[in-house]
């Protein structure tokens, strides 16, 4: 059968389009449609011949099957040792066989590709931190979703993910409007307890241009008045853009690279526009993947860098810990065991081990920290990474994949997990629904806020 | 297909434990989510909460943003929350029925 209805290779680009998807609840008939969806071979072999260029060519062919990324991959590790989960067959049969058969594949080794690309690897690169030839197979499988979204071959939610980004500039169906309003609204309902507190839209030149996750504008608001507070008490010059608010990029976990340049490029629009000192993201892992590492390169950008410096948030915060521009009561710091996810987009991925450490070292009391084993740079992906948390087809998949992590944090003997990236901290929530091991779990930004040692002319008068 | 029960009646739920059809939202329903989330004892401000969200849905095919939810309630974020303590985009959604909300959530 040729294009489906709801399945097929036509990008989602209006509020129209969007809700007609949404329509299909969880996708059943578009998954039905995919069964008989058609294989533009010409197209994929022109795509791959465009694309496929020296780095990954050289990537799939020195792959010595040594099988030392076998034991790195945490999904090869809970699927009980599966040869089909080390993650050099996971890439060879199905983005190297494509290229083998030049594109001339069937349907059914299509759908079969789509679970292998989407469920069985969460892009986490843990493997190529192991890899003798530092092959990355997550960087592989980012590529292969691109050659399946543009073949229609991609997660219902990942489809209406990329779909928003095209149509409003943000994953979820939150315009500009609803972005400013939303984050006055919050001004609105924090101001009396916190005098004084903006959050002020457009100012050129503010030393922090501060994005965003819709879903903090959509289902979550208390994080946007947490970080209205947090740059409140800091004394911090910052602003919010009226447009190019958006950090995350779901068009990232479903391929579509035409929706990853043209959302990264509302966020750099807002940074040429208002021309602040720096750039901070929220507590976002991909966020930050999207808009500070790869951003630049879908941008063209010839230096690899967003057009401003732009810094995670926990970088933010170690540094206003260390500043003293941020103060903690150590009265009330974390007296219980406590540990924290390493976000893989920005520890393993950008480094940024010692600021989070730094931060710990503020706000836990000495001796009640433990690590997670492995950590930091090492450390297991939290088992929802790469879109894995929101496609509902491959719900068994991913609540298996969580066994890695429940099992981390309960050799840890800590009941409180930090978790300051959105993905992970969905991932570990739905750990404790799934497996019930009586933890809770919390971003910084509520924990620190908690904590702070306000200066008087900042607190409500009596 | 997994389903929950209450009362007599079952329900096909997807695989976070959504109402799969809209259709068959009932009072039967509303008293299963109830125990889900752990909420003790509904009142009228709950049901303020799930009959804004339906109308919405019926008129969108979409949950509503928070803020859209507090201003037609005339409900506080903070007390959106004592309501539903697992927050308005899955406690309350689900109580009303209506799908998991895409992304990420």
């Amino acid at each position: 059968m040729p294009e489906g209805k709801y399945c097929n290779k036509t990008p989602v680009e209006t509020p129209e389009e969007v809700n007609f998807l949404l329509s299909d609840t969880s996708g059943n008939t578009y998954y039905e449609e995919m069964e008989s969806l058609d294989i533009d071979s010409d197209l994929l072999w022109k795509t791959i011949q465009n694309t496929f260029k020296s780095r990954l060519k050289t990537w799939l062919e020195i792959c010595a099957h040594c099988g030392m990324c076998a034991e790195s991959c945490f999904l090869y590790q809970v699927n009980n040792r599966d040869p089909k989960q080390v993650p050099a067959y996971k890439i060879q049969s199905t983005l190297g066989e494509i290229i083998n058969r030049k594109g001339k594949v069937d349907n059914k080794f299509m759908r079969h590709a789509m679970e292998v690309a989407w469920a069985q690897c969460t892009c986490c690169n843990r493997c190529g931190t192991y890899c003798p030839h530092g092959i990355d197979t997550g960087i592989m499988f980012g590529y292969l979703r691109g050659l399946l979204y543009q073949q229609g071959f991609v997660p219902w939610e990942m489809k209406i993910g990329a779909g928003m980004h095209r149509t409003y500039r943000a994953q979820m169906d939150v315009t500009n409007e609803d972005f400013v309003e939303t984050f006055e609204w919050m001004i609105e309902e924090n101001e009396d307890e916190y005098p004084g507190l903006t959050a002020p839209v457009d100012k050129e030149g503010a030393d922090i241009l501060y994005t965003v996750n819709a879903r903090e504008v959509k289902h979550y608001p208390e994080d946007l008045a947490e970080a209205a507070i947090l740059f409140h008490i800091a004394g911090e010059n910052w602003t919010i853009p009226s447009a190019g608010w958006e950090q995350t990029s779901l068009a990232m976990f479903a391929g579509d690279w035409a929706a990853c340049k043209m959302q990264v490029e509302s966020v750099y629009a807002a940074m040429e526009r208002l021309k602040p000192k720096r750039m901070i993201g929220t507590e976002c892992g991909h966020a930050h993947r999207a808009t500070v590492i790869e951003g630049p390169y879908w941008a063209g950008r010839k230096d690899g860098l967003p057009p401003v410096e732009s810094i995670h948030y926990v970088e933010w915060l170690a540094e206003a810990l260390r500043t003293g521009k941020l103060k903690i009561d150590p009265s009330k710091r974390i007296k219980e065991l406590v540990t924290i996810q390493d976000s893989c987009n920005y520890i393993r991925n950008q480094g940024l081990k010692d600021a989070t450490r730094e931060i710990i070292s503020y706000i836990v009391e000495p001796g009640y920290f433990v690590e997670m084993s492995p950590n930091k740079e090492h450390n297991y992906c939290c088992g929802g990474g790469g879109g894995f948390n929101g496609i509902g087809i491959f719900r068994k998949q991913r609540n298996k994949a969580l066994i890695t992590k429940r099992d981390q944090i309960l050799k840890t003997g800590a009941k409180l997990v930090l978790a300051p990236c959105h993905n992970c901290w969905d991932a570990i929530r739905d750990l404790e629904e799934e497996y019930n091991i009586g933890i809770r779990w919390s971003f910084l930004k509520p924990v620190i806020i908690k904590m702070l040692d306000i200066p008087d002319h900042l607190k409500p008068e009596e | 297909m997994a389903t929950a029960e209450m009362n007599g009646a079952t329900f096909e739920i997807d695989e976070d434990g959504f109402l799969l059809d809209y259709g068959a939202f009932n009072e039967n329903w509303i008293e299963y989510v109830r125990g889900q989330e752990g909420i003790d004892e509904l009142n009228e401000e709950h049901t303020k909460v799930i009959e804004v969200l339906q109308d919405y849905y019926e008129k969108n095919g979409i949950a509503p943003m928070v803020r859209v939810l507090s201003k037609l309630t005339k409900f506080k974020l903070k007390h959106i929350y004592e309501l539903f303590p697992s927050g308005p985009g899955k406690g309350a959604c689900k109580m009303a029925g209506l799908p998991k909300p895409t992304g990420c959530v």
